[in-house]
């Protein structure tokens, strides 16, 4: 089982609550959003693993079950070609829970006219596999959000 | 083996949001695809992870590849999707 923890700090939303369709509509996968805290800071991985992709703006970290979790660092942020946005870790790296990947401004991302919340995604997995998600409310990040069987 | 090389539309490249469209396309298509870098190793097209994993980018060059009944309309489809930027559809 991959206990998925909370990349960043702020209040959890429903993916269906997400002002992007494709995310939204869990077209990328099923998951939960974090509407994040207005201020700089890390975000973390959210699971032990390799990060198989690294990003400004976003990244994918598969753990030693092959689930791989993509955190996207709020909505159409690609657009900000990775300004605001300071890398903590590499492609390949191999990172615990809780460790930094990026640094990054939410309150600056939403200042450059688009919304920070933070797609939090299992990708590949069918909706039914993730239990125990998190209904609204404040989070820390590393908290548990959901867990993936 | 039906094979078809398309460069991907001006843009951002197969990120989350034309990713996301591009693999529940190739998840309906009768037959498995299959997508690779010019030069690199073919991955699963129905995938979401193992698509994110390629980073493929605008304006990159893509090789899909597919076999059996229905092949070249499949790969016909999904290169029409690439090339036009799968979130531009």
């Amino acid at each position: 089982m991959t206990v998925v923890g909370a990349p960043v700090a702020g209040q959890v939303v429903a993916l269906g609550d997400v002002p992007d369709p494709v995310f939204a509509e869990g077209m990328v996968g099923p998951g939960l959003a974090i509407n994040p805290e207005r201020r700089r800071g890390a975000a973390v991985s959210p699971v032990d693993g390799r990060i198989a992709k690294l990003h400004p703006h976003a990244y994918v970290v598969v753990d030693a079950d092959g689930h791989g979790v993509l955190v996207h660092l709020g909505i159409d942020t690609v657009e900000l070609k990775g300004e605001g946005f300071t890398l903590l870790a590499a492609d390949g790296d191999e990172v615990r829970a809780g460790q930094p990947v990026v640094s990054w401004d939410p309150a600056a991302v939403e200042a450059a006219g688009r919304s920070p919340v933070c797609p939090v995604v299992a990708l590949d997995a069918a909706s039914e596999s993730l239990g125990d998600l998190l209904g609204p409310g404040s989070v820390d990040a590393g908290d548990r959000l959901f867990t993936w069987t | 083996m039906a094979e078809r090389r398309v460069t991907t539309g001006p843009g951002v490249g197969l990120h989350a949001r034309p990713a996301a469209v591009f693999v529940q396309a190739a998840t309906k298509a009768s037959v498995p695809v299959r997508i690779a870098k010019s030069g690199g190793k073919p991955v699963n097209a129905r995938s979401i992870l193992a698509v994110l994993s390629l980073d493929v980018r605008g304006g990159e060059e893509v090789v899909l590849t597919a076999e059996g009944d229905g092949a070249e309309e499949a790969l016909d489809a999904l290169a029409a999707l690439v090339e036009a930027g799968a979130d531009k559809t």
